[in-house]
């Protein structure tokens, strides 16, 4: 195995005593103090993630928001500049390569923030559909680092630490100074809370997590912000999103903009009907995990959960599934099969938590 | 990583601690194990009257991340489990060595000389990392 990669904040992270798994080939903080204390710090009040290992792709030039609106299936077009929008990357034939944000930042500048393991990946496939567009494409994922800051008390934190930050809206960004560093600011995240992310050199984001732990908001691992995403119901590439799915088969329609002129996998999504649903699930007693077979009230198989944890928040077992829809039981009973016993999950329609963003 | 290795227990390389008083024996996880694990929140064992085969799986326990298997220190009847737990499986992260699991009537007491004693197994978690 290759060594792996390490981010700018790498040394802090052990400093402050987190425990470091390896995580699509980056050294991460799983944990610092306890899953359970780091979900509470950012549901109640802040907690910030190191997110650097994250992938920043560049779009300059005349055709910048063209190419990203070609690229995806979102509307980028139409989005004023200044937003912020999510969008899963497909293939001609619908399959998801990633699912990302494309940052508006302004007229001919558009970002592109992609998951950390997919970053060869997504930037293959973006290169080989950048012929006839006038505008760059780089991959600065290594000049970036990248800070997640969530929670109800975020705004109120990061205001005085920066020369200038309005009450910018969830979802849209903004280029300001943090010292003598350009930052983009975005208010964006993956808890469903609050709370901003901030794109900056290694230096800057350095310095900016010295600050945040001087004003002792709650460093925050990777187990927290599975936790935290799975309780508001986002998905994750590689379990809910894979290359064999279809965003249909996600529950992520909303974001198929098949109005656009052109977009990739256009011609292939406009016929293709969801083959799976995604469902929510809640367990009285039991965990569910990854892989566990879903079962419908005769025991039948009906697909499986993609991500299962225990919520923080409201102490149950929770779940994605994904099921086959013409399996679905029409009486919406549904059974987990946790080693060889069959757990009742009811089905939800809302998200198990939900979150206190704007 | 520091632990606490209490010198009167016996151990085994699955991180598990037992207690020895003449064939019965109390099992519970090392404090290695809890740490290792982070929040645990869910805990099953076997009821009193199982029977365990040493090495095998017994039980399993849970944190918000990761699930692990429990292994049989030694072979025998399950006497006692702490029922305490079943509530609050939180209370091992707290007190691993206060935190038994269950209890075991040792059918055949050579099993014991294949418990690690303290100074092994702190040689084994050293080694391990």
């Amino acid at each position: 195995m290759s060594e792996l990669l390490k981010t700018s904040l790498h040394e802090e992270h052990v400093k402050l005593g987190a425990k470091m798994v390896p995580f699509g080939g980056w050294d991460m903080p799983v944990q610092y103090t306890s899953v359970k204390d780091e979900v509470i710090a950012v549901r109640q009040k802040i907690g910030v993630f190191d997110v650097s290992h994250m992938g920043e792709f560049f779009l300059e030039g005349t055709d910048a928001e063209k190419f990203a609106d070609y690229l995806v299936t979102n509307d980028i077009l139409n989005a004023p500049h200044g937003k912020a929008i999510y969008s899963p990357l497909c293939r001609e034939n619908g399959t998801v390569v990633d699912d990302l944000i494309v940052y508006k930042l302004r007229p001919g500048k558009v970002l592109i923030c992609v998951n950390a393991s997919n970053i060869e990946k997504d930037f293959n496939w973006m290169k080989a559909q950048h012929k006839g567009f006038d505008c760059t494409f780089v991959n600065k994922s290594n000049e970036y680092s990248l800070l997640a800051l969530q929670g109800p008390e975020s705004y109120a934190i990061l205001k005085p630490m920066m020369k200038d930050l309005p009450e910018i809206e969830y979802y849209s960004v903004f280029e300001t100074s943090f010292g003598s560093h350009t930052v983009i600011i975005a208010r964006t995240g993956y808890t469903g809370e609050d709370g901003f992310e901030i794109f900056g050199s290694h230096a800057a984001i350095k310095e900016m997590w010295q600050k945040l732990m001087e004003k002792k908001v709650t460093p925050c691992g990777l187990a927290a912000r599975d936790v935290l995403r799975l309780e508001v119901c986002y998905p994750l590439y590689g379990h809910e999103l894979t290359d064999e799915v279809n965003p249909f088969d996600a529950g992520l329609g909303w974001t198929v903009k098949l109005t656009k002129t052109n977009f990739i996998g256009k011609a292939s999504l406009e016929t293709k009907k969801a083959k799976y649903k995604l469902v929510k699930l809640t367990l009285d007693k039991g965990i569910p995990r990854e892989n566990y077979p879903v079962m419908d009230g005769q025991g039948n198989v009906v697909g499986s959960v993609t991500s299962g944890t225990m919520s923080v928040v409201t102490g149950k077992g929770i779940a994605l599934a994904r099921i086959e829809i013409d399996k679905a039981p029409k009486d919406e009973v549904f059974n987990i099969d946790i080693r060889q016993k069959a757990y009742p999950a009811q089905l939800t329609k809302k998200p198990f938590v939900t979150g206190g963003h704007k | 990583m520091s632990t606490n290795i209490p010198a009167n227990l016996k151990y085994t390389k699955e991180h598990e601690w037992a207690l020895v008083e003449g064939d019965t024996v109390t099992v519970g996880i090392t404090d290695f194990a809890q740490s290792a694990l982070g929040d645990i929140v869910f805990l099953e064992v076997p009821d009193v009257g199982s029977e365990l085969k040493l090495g095998n799986t017994f039980g399993v326990v849970e944190s918000i991340k990761s699930v692990s298997d429990l292994y049989a220190p030694v072979s025998g009847e399950v006497v006692a489990k702490n029922s305490d737990l079943e509530g609050s499986p939180e209370k091992i992260n707290s007190d691993a060595y206060g935190s038994w699991l269950i209890k075991v009537k040792v059918k055949n007491t050579t099993e014991l000389n294949n418990l690690l004693t303290a100074q092994q197994y702190q040689e084994f978690c050293n080694s391990s990392h």
